[in-house]
């Protein structure tokens, strides 16, 4: 079975090897990375700068909060607004495959920017099993190029550092839970972040709308776990599809997007059933989103697919 | 300690298979499918677990050593999907585009008794994710489970400790997924 505490020993015993001048860190905030930077930082201490880049698809306030734990865990810390970078970088993008990796490239750049500056030499990534095997290469089909392995450009000069690479999710939340971080039960929310939850082209606008969705389904989610109407799911999350139908509001057509409720069950990601959201709170959701959101969306959709066949996120 | 190594024919779900084998305090490790047969036995292991692939890997040619490996193996060696579907061609059977392909959430039947489904039940929740299937096995193979879009989700060689199943014991929504393995493994230890 996985052993958490020795996982730790080991992994800072190897780090302390292999990290010999300055590193830095990708820091979205969740599970991964959180955890990574613990053990790096036990590893190596203040030769670690984290670095949170906003990509502008970040979740509802989410950038704002990654900035307060990293000044709570006492990070050396930069925190980058590249929004207005992103958005421009995927102008007109339609293709997933083409944004995960546009997506990827970014990030690189952005921290070979800072690794100049401070003279870093590696970068610690929270790369997990998943990512790696989804990415493909050699015999491996490519399910999707996860921005932290296939969007990685093929120039990159920082040494990588991944010691999460053979675990799963649910081995990264007792290592967490050990660590006693208290983001060890965060949902999973992928790099690439709103851009893959918009189909198609992610445009500031559809962002800002699945941005809003999204809140409501992760809210009203909650609550219903809260008063045990439901079992918590994996994860659960709001995505636009940028299909238009019509609707009537106040007796005058409306023609706005849609938006699919998907909620999943899982352990590691790499299999899932949808989560049996019950109709009461489906109801919540779906009124609450066409009420507020007003001409933007008026017709919501609950995925009910299981994976395989689907994957978890659409893109 | 058991030794049981995961061949790695390029699945999803190859690393969940080393990942279980761990789980239940195998010493295991996923080696590449052009590792030769030799190298293998060097180490002493007790069986080998041939993993899934990409579409069509099962269908066609080699499946990089494989065949080496079922030709010489005295040891257990446990077919997976294309793993499954190669272990069925290597001895006489064909494997075929499926009818109707399965992803996802399916019924298993099983047919026969044997200690490789001890503790499962004539009919449990099994995860596909299959485009091909065994669609003629081999003489020397009989059917162990079915399922009803698949005749050939379970075989075994009737001489041999050789195993093939369509389905994915590994993936956590198997049902009985945890307890095929811990049988393999008992097998292996025999």
């Amino acid at each position: 079975m996985f052993n958490a505490e020795k996982f730790i020993e080991k992994t800072v015993s190897q780090l302390q090897k292999e990290v010999k001048g300055k590193a830095l860190i990708a820091f979205s905030g969740g599970v991964d990375s959180t955890v990574c930077t613990a053990l790096v930082n036990k590893a190596i201490g203040d030769r670690l700068v984290a670095v949170h880049v906003d990509t502008g698809y970040m979740r509802k306030d989410e950038s704002e909060d990654v900035k307060k734990l990293m000044k709570n865990l006492g990070l050396n810390f930069s925190f980058i607004d590249a929004s207005k970078e992103y958005y421009s970088a995927l102008k007109g993008v339609e293709d997933p495959e083409k944004k995960r990796k546009i997506i990827g490239e970014k990030f690189i750049r952005l921290f070979e920017k800072v690794a100049k500056d401070k003279k870093i030499e590696y970068l610690v990534q929270g790369t997990i099993a998943p990512d790696w095997i989804e990415s493909g290469g050699e015999l491996r089909d490519t399910i999707k190029s996860h921005h932290n392995v296939g969007g990685l450009p093929e120039d990159m000069e920082l040494k990588l550092v991944e010691p999460l690479r053979d675990l799963y999710k649910d081995e990264v939340r007792k290592v967490a839970r050990v660590l006693d971080l208290n983001v060890s039960e965060r949902q999973p929310f992928p790099g690439p972040g709103l851009a893959i939850r918009v189909i198609g082209e992610a445009t500031p606008e559809k962002t800002e709308i699945v941005r809003e969705a999204c809140n409501i389904v992760e809210r009203e989610i909650e609550l219903a776990v809260e008063k045990g109407l439901m079992e918590k799911p994996w994860q659960y999350f709001a995505v636009l599809i940028p299909i238009k139908t019509v609707g009537v509001h106040g007796d005058k057509r409306a023609y706005g997007y849609t938006i699919a409720v998907r909620a999943v069950q899982s352990i590691d990601a790499m299999t899932c059933t949808y989560s049996k959201i019950p109709h009461e709170v489906l109801d919540k959701i779906s009124t609450r989103i066409t009420n507020t959101m007003g001409s933007k969306i008026n017709r919501i959709v609950y995925d009910i697919t299981n994976k395989p066949p689907g994957t978890i996120e659409w893109e | 300690m058991v030794k049981i190594y995961v061949v790695d024919n390029g699945g999803q779900w190859t690393h969940r298979e080393w990942r279980t084998l761990r789980d239940l305090d195998v010493e295991t490790k996923i080696i590449p499918n052009t590792t030769p047969f030799d190298d293998i036995v060097k180490e002493n292991v007790d069986g080998l677990i041939l993993s899934g692939g990409a579409p069509r890997i099962g269908l066609k040619g080699n499946l990089g050593n494989c065949a080496e490996y079922l030709e010489k193996a005295d040891f257990p060696i446990l077919g997976i999907c294309a793993g499954h579907q190669y272990m069925a061609r290597f001895f006489g059977g064909e494997a075929e585009p499926s009818e109707i392909p399965e992803f996802g959430k399916i019924e298993l039947i099983l047919l026969k008794d044997n200690k490789f489904f001890a503790g499962v039940p004539k009919k449990s929740i099994v995860w596909e994710s299959h485009n091909d299937e065994v669609s003629q096995v081999p003489d020397c193979f009989e059917i162990l489970g079915e399922s009803k879009n698949c005749k050939v989700q379970a075989m075994r060689h009737k001489n041999k400790p050789f195993f093939g199943l369509q389905f994915h014991p590994e993936v956590e929504h198997t049902e009985y997924g945890e307890q095929i393995f811990k049988n393999f493994v008992k097998i292996c230890q025999e």
